[in-house]
């Protein structure tokens, strides 16, 4: 108790005596961090706007002229069997012709009131687990082994365009993550060692004493993870901040639920106490 | 029989330039004995600290405090036997950072003792060097002469059972070493062991003190 109770009134110490160190810490890492929440919450915003378009997604499966309706009718038993099919609504030759008509706004079929050449179809939704272009393209796959089934349809475009650009986003946001990662540990390190180099004498007096490397390090590990922990929690409160200050009304802005956000915090935490060892590694050999 | 404190068999070491410092050097202190080695300088009286705090290594024979063998790795042995060693002079400075009386108390800090007996200790220490005044200084307002009363302080405060002194009457007039001297003396009839290395012999002798020459590496 005694030994906990000096590591942490050392922890003041450090703080107190290089308030210029610890709050220009604070500050550059909370920049930092905040530049990353930022890309969080766009990130965030982004797969919510994606998979509120990917809901609308359907797959039309148009059937042969020469299969009777009886039989069209038991086709969804087949497509229920293939994995992701959800829902299976079956659009007849008129209701083709009201869809196209609406789609239109005028009806092209005039004159064509006896012989509809519209298909019949089933307009298939999907889950959302397979509403990606692999999946998407083997149930196609699937259906085109289904008897009577000529032609499937969907936006595939759509779906490849929309995975690269989340993929790109993602790519993005490894590379912004792996930089900040880096000049968090780089800066924090560099910080806490300028600090521990006014101190070198104090330690070798310590390790002299039988003082273990834990025991002279700790507070120096304690004082990275507070100041990154601290940091990040002010970039959150920053971002909350602007967050209730702006309202949106083209899109909802998603941010990361508080569990995340805790996560976060603790995982710079980590970095803080990475970042605090480095610092003094050099100084306890 | 005792097990002695320290124990140098055969010690070979050499500086940086392939140079002996010491060749086959042997020595024995049990608890409750103390010694008193001198030398010239160079001689190698601060190798030999080094050597007995972990700080060098010999490079054959071997070295062993409180029965423990110090090597390069045993980092946990060297530990050890540092905390249960009052350091006074050569490597044993104050922590720039802490004043006088926590300077004082860190040995107590590292062996974890409560803070109640860590006060009271203080005091007596405080009072037996003549600090008191200085107890809320930081080492840079201290006089060389304080400086030094306030590592014997430290080294006194944990009662180790060694006491290691690297030059004891450096920078010390006579009469605050008349004191010191005091305090040594006491050291040496309370059963604790002192090392005392030192380039000019004291004036009085200590009781119950072997003296010992270090000349060109050779214990005589």
């Amino acid at each position: 108790m005694i030994r906990v109770l000096y590591i942490l009134r050392e922890l003041g110490r450090n703080i107190y005596r290089n308030p210029g160190t610890a709050l220009g810490s604070v500050l550059s890492l909370t920049l930092l961090f905040l530049l990353f929440n930022l890309f969080w919450v766009a990130a965030g915003t982004s797969e919510a706007f994606y998979r509120e378009l990917l809901a609308e997604l359907r797959m039309e499966v148009f059937l042969d002229e020469g299969m009777p309706d009886s039989t069209a009718t038991q086709l969804p038993r087949e497509f229920y069997a293939i994995d992701g099919v959800l829902t299976a609504e079956f659009v007849d030759k008129d209701q083709a012709r009201k869809r196209l008509t609406d789609l239109l706004g005028m009806d092209l079929l005039i004159g064509y009131d006896t012989i509809n050449p519209l298909p019949r179809s089933y307009v298939l939704t999907m889950e959302n687990d397979v509403l990606n272009t692999s999946d998407m393209q083997s149930i196609e796959e699937r259906m085109y082994t289904i008897p009577g089934v000529i032609d499937v349809a969907y936006s595939r475009q759509f779906l490849e365009k929309a995975e690269s650009t989340r993929d790109l986003i993602l790519q993005v946001g490894l590379f912004l993550g792996a930089i900040i990662l880096a000049t968090a540990v780089i800066s924090s390190s560099n910080n806490i060692r300028l600090m521990t180099k006014a101190r070198a004498i104090g330690f070798r007096q310590m390790r002299l004493l039988g003082a273990g490397k834990l025991f002279v390090g700790l507070p120096f590990i304690i004082e990275g993870f507070l100041i990154a922990a601290l940091s990040a929690l002010l970039s959150w409160a920053i971002v909350w901040y602007g967050h209730s200050r702006v309202v949106f009304t083209q899109f909802s802005v998603v941010l990361p639920t508080g569990d995340d956000i805790l996560l976060f915090c603790l995982a710079a935490g980590a970095v803080g106490c990475i970042s605090g060892f480095l610092g003094i590694r050099k100084a306890l050999q | 029989m005792k097990e002695p404190l320290v124990q140098l068999s055969n010690v070979e070491l050499r500086n940086d330039r392939g140079d002996f410092v010491f060749r086959d050097l042997t020595f024995k202190l049990l608890p409750g004995q103390s010694a008193v080695i001198s030398g010239p300088a160079g001689s190698g009286k601060t190798s030999l600290v080094d050597l007995l705090i972990g700080l060098r290594f010999a490079q054959a024979g071997a070295v062993e405090m409180f029965g423990e063998l110090l090597k390069k790795r045993r980092t946990g042995a060297i530990r050890r036997v540092r905390r249960q060693i009052g350091g006074v002079g050569g490597p044993f400075g104050l922590m720039p950072l802490l004043t006088v009386a926590e300077n004082i108390t860190l040995p107590l800090v590292l062996g974890g003792v409560r803070r109640s007996v860590q006060r009271e200790r203080l005091f007596k220490v405080l009072t037996e060097f003549s600090l008191l005044k200085q107890a809320s200084e930081y080492p840079h307002s201290l006089t060389r002469v304080e400086n030094t009363l306030t590592q014997f302080a430290r080294a006194s405060i944990a009662n180790q059972p060694l006491l290691l002194i690297d030059e004891p009457m450096a920078g010390l007039d006579r009469g605050t070493w008349e004191r010191v001297h005091q305090v040594l003396e006491k050291v040496a009839l309370s059963g604790r062991s002192m090392m005392i290395l030192t380039s000019e012999l004291p004036p009085q002798e200590l009781p119950e003190t072997s003296y010992y020459q270090l000349e060109n590496g050779v214990l005589q």
